[in-house]
């Protein structure tokens, strides 16, 4: 229960960041396709090093084990990649 | 205090705040629940519970048994936030609003005809989930929760993401890419 809490939680600022990095919005998505404006970019890309700094220092310190990492079969991430950044391109979400 | 009431407000932050608030929880749900933030996953655990309950025998596979197990999950709950937070967003700058067609980009080139865009995001939905089954993740799930591991399959996801997103822009704006 407490679980669903602090997804519930998470989740929302989750949203909020979103939201408030224009994400939720057609051209935003587009254009950084079109090469034309890179907001998708820094957002992720901001996310990734703080994220990626938090948690592998967290790790050092000894304080969280890494959750199932992702698993690695490379034309499957490969292919899918294909076909989602077609459908992202198309429909702008 | 009032600067940061100002701050918040606003339409549009900046990406590189935003991208930074979105690292912090990507980090908490690693600490409080030793979790992933991701999204298409969570349509595909509705998926199955709707599926097994209306059609078992098709859903009776290695895939919605295994790799996708149904149910409410963690990630559904987060969903649910992510409808609510950014509701709050759009509500906080004042420009929560229901509309058919909300992109004046999208009328510029798609024209304003509400049933395509819809059509089009359907469709084009089903695209991205499609792949996003395949590679194991979307752009949360994989791209950005597999890349703060340093995972090699979030970047092999970002790559084909960008091939082929890049590639479809192209042809749908023609020469004015």
């Amino acid at each position: 229960m407490t679980n669903f809490i602090i997804a519930l939680i998470l989740g929302v600022f989750f949203g909020l960041t979103l939201q408030k990095a224009g994400l939720t919005k057609y051209h935003k998505i587009v254009n950084v396709f079109r090469l034309t404006d890179f907001a998708v970019l820094k957002f992720m890309m901001t996310a990734l090093i703080v994220s990626m700094t938090g948690l592998y220092s967290l790790k050092w310190m000894g304080v969280i084990t890494f959750p199932n990492v992702p698993a690695t079969y490379i034309a499957g991430n490969l292919v899918g990649g294909l076909i989602f950044g077609f459908g992202m391109a198309i429909s702008g979400y | 205090m009032d600067w940061l009431k100002e701050q918040f407000a606003k339409e549009e932050w900046s990406p590189y705040a935003a991208g930074a608030l979105l690292g912090i929880v990507g980090v908490l749900a690693v600490v409080l629940s030793n979790s992933l933030l991701g999204a298409s996953g969570a349509f595909e655990n509705v998926a199955g519970l709707i599926g097994k309950a209306v059609a078992p025998q098709a859903f009776d596979n290695v895939y919605f048994n295994f790799v996708m197990p149904p149910g409410i999950t963690w990630s559904v709950i987060l969903l649910v936030g992510v409808f609510f937070g950014g509701m709050w967003g759009a509500k906080s700058s004042g420009t929560w609003k229901l509309r058919l067609v909300s992109d004046e980009q999208w009328k510029q080139i798609a024209g304003k005809k509400w049933w395509k865009r819809w059509l089009i995001a359907f469709v084009g939905a089903i695209i991205l989930e499609y792949g996003a089954g395949i590679a194991g993740g979307c752009t949360s799930g994989l791209a950005i929760s597999g890349g703060m591991l340093l995972a090699p399959a979030a970047y092999l996801f970002i790559a084909g993401m960008f091939a082929s997103g890049i590639i479809t822009a192209w042809f749908v704006y023609g020469r004015r890419f």
